[in-house]
């Protein structure tokens, strides 16, 4: 069963159309993946899906609701939870309680107790939290502030601040950006692990590596609209794709995914994308 | 018809006075990013030059003579003649004592602190308010002047044909500020300099590229809007009457309503909005002697328009006003984890109660006890601050105008309109009231300043950083003008207290006055204690529970924040209430101490005062709020200070020294003095726990010798000035000064700040472990 699906979903900004009849559709259980030149609109499309940004026309469906009209943080409560791009931690609050705040779901009466009673936290919210730290090897940190951390393990605690908010679907906005190598492949396992302890992730990536190593599925994003979809292995065959990849300049090219986007793209890279 | 037409063309001679300093904010804005609270303190400066130079022939300098002696003096004021200069003279010489206070302002003020957080700029520019009020205090003496008009001071009879006489001045007030509109128009629009300035202020490389630096070209906006607010009250201001200093400090207000009208990008639409904010006054004045028009709002009415119309335009116009602020958001300081609450709680408490007996029936030094009660009261307005403003991050203005709110409630809750108290005292203004019990009509008056404190965060859901700060200042004079001051609402006569029965517990009297009329009662200054006790321990919880979290979580990134899956709108809401119901308790405890409320103690700029003395403290936490507290006007500080100074009439000082210290705070130290404190007290506090003789033998020997140079400069220096107490107060005091210079130092040497103090769970490893060097402590 399909536990995102978009209809034709058009953003605009003023006359530049972000994203142009997007129809995607994410299978629950499965990881997905989005991939496109810079500025191509993904990570608008992120934006739109989960409230951060007005659709134009479309619809999106999650979960089987249609989430028209309906707030970051309600969709966030649904399960639908993204990370960001740039660096969005509480910088004033540890990696710990950065991880508390996503997985907290107070009532209207919560602040009564908090005013008047110590510190307390239940073990379920406990085990949640410490859950997302083990999953990406992040105990030895927890009760550290983000600016004390180096860029990777920041970008790590953005993860796992998404994680901990037990998410149904997890948008991922380039969380490789700026890590290296085996960072990365480390990124890559998690992800699996992730998988299997029933989340649904959702990849935007510009490490082709990455992308077409561990995604199910892939979908290209040009200009705001989709150009292509298949397996890794399909993608890696697409002419559209390489197009869409080789018609970019040289320097952007390198500035977004190294040199070995084209090679990596026309299939030398050996590395079978798994499928589950 | 011809009335309506008369009084809106009458309002239109104040309204070019809000024109010329509203587009001197605009240019302030765009030329340095800084909502110039204190262009109104600069229109006053001005025009106060003027009238000295002109009337007495003295030059009266922006700051004041700091040396402690009687020998040396700083030079403060300049002999011109012996019965005042000519027009011209006095004129110029204004327009370069306005040149000279532009200057000042960004070389010293603004250009340090370019690259502040929105409320380091907001407590800049209140400190620099607070600085000239004070410094005008004792140049120009608090009391209003009429200076004469340069302007033709005639009238028009039967001003076009409507039946009235007209005066000139306002006609000739509303050419200037058209024609001053029309040259700084030109000015920006068809110079280099206007080009590079509009170039700077979306891109500071835009003016680079053109060959100018930013910070010229800040410097000269800040000159040109210092001019423009000189040049507009000394031909505007004496139409409206008398002037103060604090009167035209107030005038900010108002202009601020006009620059928000042009969207503080826009100087002819800010001249516009000004020009109609004085004529639509002047109408609301006219009409407010109507029989039709609504009596409650009769005497408001005119001050609360052009705030309506602030917070109109900011909410309508949501989020697309253009901030610079939002581009390179600065953060506020930490708000650390609070950690030995209790061991904390229990220090204080005896030291507090000590204190209570210590000074009960203690003759002049009854003093200390007053002062202590008003620091501990203040300490609970302070941690409203620290919740809203320190851990959600919203800059709100109005915190004691919410207490004034409780607190004004209580005493009509409890109000039952007898003449006589229960002992046979008059009650000199009786209301009618329900005549509720004590605990009952507290508790009412702190939630409708909950509820009233939840309404001022309304627009916070849309409006942010400065702006949000003005939006509650307009809230805050609206409290003020529309029901502290209204007659009609309070049931008072103006101006009159309303009377606040005492508190009593289980048949113990909690008066705060004692049978000797003196404010020194212990029962009631450890009912204030129990209250502030409370208060701490639900913001510290507040902190280390899921709600704080959330909201420093909002106040750290809004976005990140809803993603998270916080209502960020309803998380402010909360803030805002609870902020409002902490505040509403210190009302009530402002109630109590006084035995009566009157409108003068929840004026606005209190409200200013009170948030700048938290930002000084340390605004995000517990202990800065104590800290604020000691700091507060009529707090243990000031007060300690006039009893050992009582000849340098300190007392005097307490607005400019304030200013200063909201000045250098928020340049040299954001964080506030609590955290910077916090450190040497838990090293002292080891050291004193760990110190045997020995220990005590070798930091009599390394600190001796300071302590008794401090003391012998202490006995030397300060008699110069100081004649009372100094025998046996200076030379001690200048011993302590002296050790706290050399910690300071020492602590400098060492290395600076380090760690931010208190973060985060335990206190750092290394102090425990090693016995610290006497040499460190104090
Ligand atoms: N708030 C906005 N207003 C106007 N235009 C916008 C806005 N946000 C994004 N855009 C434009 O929409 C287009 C898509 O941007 P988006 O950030 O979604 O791309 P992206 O694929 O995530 O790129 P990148 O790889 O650089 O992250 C870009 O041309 C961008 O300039
Ligand atoms: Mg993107």
């Amino acid at each position: 069963m399909a536990l995102l699906k978009t209809y034709d979903m058009t953003v605009r900004y003023g006359g530049l159309a972000a994203n142009a009849d997007v129809s995607i559709e994410v299978p629950a259980g499965k990881l997905v993946g989005l991939i496109g030149p810079n500025g191509a609109g993904k990570t608008t499309f992120i934006d739109a899906i989960t409230g951060f940004t007005a659709i134009s026309s479309g619809r999106v469906e999650f979960d089987g609701k249609d989430l028209a009209g309906m707030t970051p943080d309600r969709r966030a409560h649904l399960g639908l939870v993204r990370t960001f791009q740039s660096l969005e931690l509480f910088e004033d609050l540890t990696v710990r309680e950065n991880l508390l705040v996503a997985s907290e779901r107070p009532t209207w009466w919560s602040f009564l107790l908090d005013l008047v009673r110590p510190p307390r936290t239940s073990p379920a919210l406990e085990a949640r939290v410490t859950g997302a730290l083990e999953a990406l090897g992040l105990e030895g940190i927890a009760d550290r502030l983000p600016m004390d951390l180096s860029h990777g393990q920041r970008k790590l605690v953005g993860v796992a601040r998404a994680l901990a908010a037990a998410p149904k679907l997890l948008l991922l906005d380039e969380p490789a950006a700026g890590l290296d190598t085996v960072e990365s492949q480390l990124l890559g396992q998690h992800m699996r692990g992730f998988l299997d302890g029933g989340t649904t992730i959702f990849l935007i990536d510009h490490d082709m590596g990455l992308v077409l190593n561990v995604c199910d599925y892939i979908y290209v994003l040009d200009f705001g609209r989709i150009i292509a979809e298949g397996t890794a292995a399909e993608i890696r065959k697409d002419p559209a794709v390489i197009q869409a990849y080789l018609g970019q300049s040289a320097g952007e090219m390198q500035a977004q995914a190294g040199e070995s986007v084209a090679a990596r793209v026309s299939g030398t890279e050996t590395g079978g994308a798994t499928h589950g | 018809m011809s009335d309506i037409i008369f009084f809106l063309l009458a309002g239109l001679g104040l309204g070019s006075l809000y024109a010329m300093l509203g587009a001197g904010l605009v240019i302030v804005y765009r030329g340095s990013g800084v909502i110039n609270f204190a262009q109104g303190a600069f229109a006053m400066y001005g025009v106060f030059t003027f009238d000295e130079a002109r009337r007495n022939g003295y030059l009266r300098l922006p700051w004041f003579d700091f040396l402690p002696t009687h020998t040396v003096n700083v030079p403060v004021s300049i002999k011109l003649s012996d019965e005042g200069v000519s027009t011209p003279v006095a004129f110029v010489l204004a327009i370069a004592m306005a040149v000279l206070i532009g200057l000042m302002a960004h070389f010293l003020v603004f250009r340090p602190l370019r690259s502040a957080a929105p409320l380091g700029k907001v407590i800049g520019s209140l400190g620099v308010m607070l600085y000239l009020q004070g410094v005008a205090q004792l140049n120009f003496g608090g009391t209003g002047r009429q200076p004469e008009a340069i302007t033709p001071d005639g009238v028009f009879q039967n001003f076009l044909g409507l039946d009235k006489a007209y005066p000139q001045g306002a006609f000739w007030a509303v050419v200037l500020a058209v024609v001053i509109g029309a040259v700084l128009w030109l000015l920006f629009q068809f110079t280099r300099f206007g080009l590079a300035t509009r170039a700077a202020s979306s891109n500071e490389k835009g003016a680079v590229l053109l060959g100018y630096s930013p910070q010229l070209l800040a410097a000269l906006n800040w000159v040109i809007a210092s001019v423009l607010a000189t040049l507009a009250a000394i031909i505007v201001g004496p139409i409206g009457g008398s002037l103060t200093p604090i009167g035209l400090s107030a005038l900010v207000v108002a202009s601020l309503g006009a620059a928000l009208i042009g969207r503080l990008t826009s100087i002819p639409i800010t001249m516009a909005g000004g020009l109609l904010l004085g004529a639509v006054q002047s109408l609301l004045g006219f009409w407010a002697s109507k029989d039709w028009f609504p009596t409650i709002l009769s005497s408001g009415a005119r001050d609360v328009v052009p705030l309506v119309a602030i917070g109109l335009v900011l909410f309508l116009r949501g989020k697309k006003l253009p901030l610079r602020g939002t581009v390179e958001e600065k953060r506020l300081p930490l708000a650390p984890y609070p950690v030995r609450i209790k061991q904390h709680m229990i220090v204080w408490s005896v030291i507090v109660i000590v204190a209570a007996f210590l000074f009960e029936d203690a003759g002049p030094r009854s003093v200390f006890a007053l002062a202590l009660v008003t620091s501990l009261i203040a300490t609970i307005l302070m941690l409203s601050s620290v919740v809203i403003t320190g851990y959600i991050g919203q800059i709100s203005l109005a915190q004691l105008s919410l207490a004034g709110v409780a607190a004004f409630i209580m005493a009509r809750m409890m109000a039952d309109g007898a003449k006589l108290t229960p002992d046979g005292a008059v009650i000199p203004f009786p209301v009618s009231g329900p005549g509720l019990p004590w605990p009952i009509a507290a508790l009412i008056g702190i939630l409708v300043a909950v509820i009233v404190g939840v309404i001022v965060g309304l627009p916070a859901v849309r409006i942010r950083g400065v702006q949000l700060a003005v939006v509650t200042i307009a809230f805050a004079i609206s409290l003020q003008t529309l029901y502290f001051e209204n007659s009609k609402a309070t049931g008072l006569t103006a101006g009159a207290p309303a009377n606040v029965k005492p508190a009593s517990f289980f048949g113990i009297d909690l008066k705060s006055i004692g049978d000797r009329g003196l404010k020194d009662r212990p029962e009631f200054m450890i009912f204030v204690l129990v209250v502030l006790l409370g208060a701490i321990a639900l913001v510290a919880n507040l902190r280390r529970n899921g709600t704080g979290r959330r909201f420093l979580a909002v106040r750290a990134n809004e976005r990140a924040a809803a993603a998270a899956g916080i209502n960020v709108s309803r998380t402010k809401l909360l803030a805002f209430g609870i902020a409002a119901g902490i505040a509403g308790i210190g009302g009530v405890m402002l109630g109590f101490n006084q035995n009566d409320v009157s409108s003068a103690g929840f004026v606005y700029q209190a409200s200013l005062a009170y948030l700048a003395f938290a930002y000084l403290g340390g605004i995000t936490s517990v202990n800065g709020a104590i800290v604020g507290g000691l700091l507060a006007p009529a707090g243990l500080i000031t007060v300690t200070g006039a009893y050992f100074f009582a000849d340098a009439e300190i007392e005097n000082y307490t607005a400019i020294l304030g200013g200063l210290g909201m000045i250098i705070t928020a340049i040299q130290n954001p964080n506030g003095i609590a955290p910077t404190l916090q450190p040497l007290f838990q090293h002292f506090g080891r050291w004193l726990r760990a110190a045997r003789g020995p220990e005590w033998a070798a930091a009599g020997k390394r600190l001796g010798p300071t302590f008794v140079v401090g003391a012998v400069l202490g006995y030397l220096v300060w008699p110069l000035r100081v004649e009372t107490y100094s025998q046996f107060w200076m030379p001690l005091l200048g011993g302590f000064l002296a050790l706290m210079a050399r910690g300071i130092y020492k602590q400098a040497r060492a290395g600076g700040h380090g760690a931010p103090p208190g973060a985060h769970g335990a206190p750092p490893v290394a102090a425990t472990t090693s016995t610290p060097a006497p040499a460190e402590v104090g």
